[in-house]
């Protein structure tokens, strides 16, 4: 049991990083962003170049791989994204939507659609009140809950911060007050897509590596964000490790269903309360 | 051209076009695309009119074509009660689960029939895998009634040519009833429709239930087409088909689900056989069609078509108003 406990653990913590960048670019620009994990995969992608065929080690190869999908999502930003503002929310869908099938098809042009495997980097394991757990789910435990309290560090003592919880809250106002929201925005979207890409990075060791890893993954990450809440950051963060939760529990008595029950515990969730948007 | 009979002259163009391709395509192919027409008939009733993006239609495809396929297995040999039964297969789900989804507007409404979606293809890979017999499908037999012969593919094409033109007399109907109208308007102002008095969440719900039993109706063709019911049947992943056709087309546009219909067909039954990477030239077609070409094909053509009469009426006009020598 508390092995499975740990599993959920580190399932929530990486859905949290994805579901972060989601749930900010949803509050702040209104964009339903389906394009948000193929920095996810591309980044996975770079990490395993690096790692197998320029033989970087684990921990650069990781940092240069988020560092290196920064421009990507810039890119996506600048020249999807921003056009889409204030657009009707299906176009905005079927626009991302484009742009994830342009970009797996990229990931598959140039990586080939073979699914590929990385071991554990770190390959130790830690005893504790008579458990042993690899060291490397509790990094990425630890990573999240960092994150965490970091962001809300951001958003509350820093003015960069503090202007985009503002916009979440009311665009028009910001504006008012003579703000030029675009840079903030762009800004956003960059890190949520940085933070996709690390939480592919951090996931790309325990899982199987394939050009569609984005797109089942974003389903997921979706149903967090709105089991949390658009735009919720705290909730984001609970409803990421009560979902991870669900993974895990439902994955070790009925593993067929581990992703189904997340879908079912949205549709309860929407049932009680609707969402619109 | 009576007034009256404008009906009639409509659905035999649309016969006529599709018999035209008949000698550039197999048969088998042709109705494959008129099928297809179908399902993006009853997508564009909730997306062009409705106004609500579904990105799990296909569940209900899916589920007209496992029940049709079910129900040919085990409890009847009779295709036509096979047909009714799949569409009442996926009118049933569709009112269960319209009962959730009608509740949701925009993204949250994609989102959530994506799940539905997922959430059916999977019931019907793994725990269901005992009668659905999971990824490999299973196959259909004695598929005849009579003059009803499902074995013969062109009377499989005549078929599916009447019930594609009967779904658009209906649909046509539909939505140019006062109900219609109705729906039209959700799409524009749901909260000014909700003050009118009319309780929108039941004729978002009836609509719901309406399209997917049409989506139904195809899934049902799709089994008796191919004999052989799986899993792709349902593939979350192929949504993204019936949003390109209907924009393509026209939103919003019985004729532009039409042709939308054929023209990604054509697309993705030819383009593969010439290029490799055809999934980013539909991206970059949705792309497009989302930044520069929203009207789709119909929308341009019915554009052009008032332009032209315009302009001829304005000719006609100065021809009479100008001074005799």
């Amino acid at each position: 049991m508390i092995y499975t406990l740990m599993y959920g653990l580190t399932i929530g913590a990486i859905l949290y990083f994805i579901a972060i960048g989601l749930s900010l670019t949803f509050g702040t620009m209104r964009v339903t962003n389906f394009a948000h994990t193929i920095t996810y995969t591309i980044g996975v992608y770079l990490l395993l170049t690096f790692v197998t065929q320029w033989k970087v080690h684990y921990f650069w190869a990781a940092i240069f791989a988020v560092l290196a999908v920064i421009p990507i999502g810039y890119l996506i930003e600048r020249f999807i994204i921003r056009r889409l503002y204030g657009e009707s929310l299906d176009y905005t869908f079927i626009a991302t939507f484009a742009v994830s099938l342009i970009g797996v098809d990229v990931v598959k042009w140039i990586w080939g659609v073979q699914p590929k495997a990385l071991g554990d980097p770190i390959r130790r394991y830690i005893e504790l009140l008579g458990f042993t757990f690899p060291v490397y789910r509790l990094l990425i435990v630890g990573i999240a809950i960092l994150l965490f309290f970091a962001l809300q560090l951001f958003v509350r003592r820093t003015m960069v911060g503090k202007i985009i919880i503002a916009a979440l809250e009311d665009r028009e106002k910001v504006r008012c007050l003579g703000i030029k929201l675009d840079k903030y925005f762009s800004l956003v979207f960059v890190l949520g897509s940085a933070l996709a890409a690390l939480g592919g990075v951090l996931y790309a060791p325990i899982t199987s590596v394939h050009p569609y890893m984005g797109t089942s993954i974003l389903l997921l990450c979706f149903a967090v964000v709105i089991v949390g809440g658009m735009a919720n950051l705290k909730g984001t963060f609970f409803a990421a490790f009560a979902l991870g939760m669900v993974v895990a529990i439902t994955a070790r008595y009925w593993p067929p269903g581990a992703e189904t029950m997340v879908f079912i515990v949205m549709a309860i969730v929407l049932i009680f309360r609707p969402i619109d948007v | 051209m009576k007034p009256e009979n404008r009906d009639i002259y409509e659905l035999l163009i649309i016969a006529g076009s599709f018999l035209l391709l008949v000698p550039f395509l197999h048969t088998h192919r042709i109705t494959d695309f008129m099928i297809f027409c179908i399902f993006v008939l009853s997508f564009d009733l909730l997306y062009g009119y409705m106004g609500r993006l579904s990105f799990g239609h296909l569940l209900y495809l899916g589920a007209g074509a496992y029940g049709a396929g079910l129900s040919l297995r085990h409890l009847t040999a009779n295709p036509l009660l096979a047909i009714l039964l799949g569409i009442a297969a996926a009118c049933l789900l569709a009112m269960l689960a319209g009962l959730i989804v009608v509740r949701a507007t925009g993204a949250c409404f994609a989102l959530i029939n994506l799940a539905f979606n997922q959430t059916g293809w999977f019931l019907v890979m793994s725990p269901l895998r005992g009668i659905t017999n999971g990824q490999d499908g299973f196959g259909i037999g004695a598929m005849r009634l009579g003059f009803f012969n499902f074995g013969s593919a062109t009377f499989r094409f005549w078929f599916v040519l009447i019930t594609l033109l009967l779904v658009f007399f209906l649909l046509k109907r539909v939505t140019s009833s006062p109900y219609g109208v109705l729906v039209r308007s959700i799409k524009e102002d749901e909260t000014r429709v909700r003050f009118l008095g009319y309780n929108t969440y039941l004729y978002k719900w009836l609509t719901f239930v309406f399209s997917a039993s049409v989506a139904g109706l195809s899934g049902a063709l799709t089994a008796l087409n191919y004999a052989y019911v799986n899993p792709n049947t349902m593939d979350v992943h192929k949504n993204v088909g019936a949003v390109f056709a209907c924009l393509i087309g026209g939103a919003g546009r019985l004729y532009g689900a039409l042709i939308g219909g054929v023209v990604y067909m054509l697309i993705s039954n030819f383009l593969p056989l010439y290029v490799l990477r055809w999934e980013m030239f539909l991206g970059l077609a949705l792309l497009i069609i989302v930044f520069r070409f929203r009207r789709g094909i119909w929308g341009s053509f019915e554009v052009w078509l008032s332009r032209a009469a315009a302009s001829a009426r304005l000719r006609a006009q100065s021809g009479k108003g100008a001074p005799v020598k």
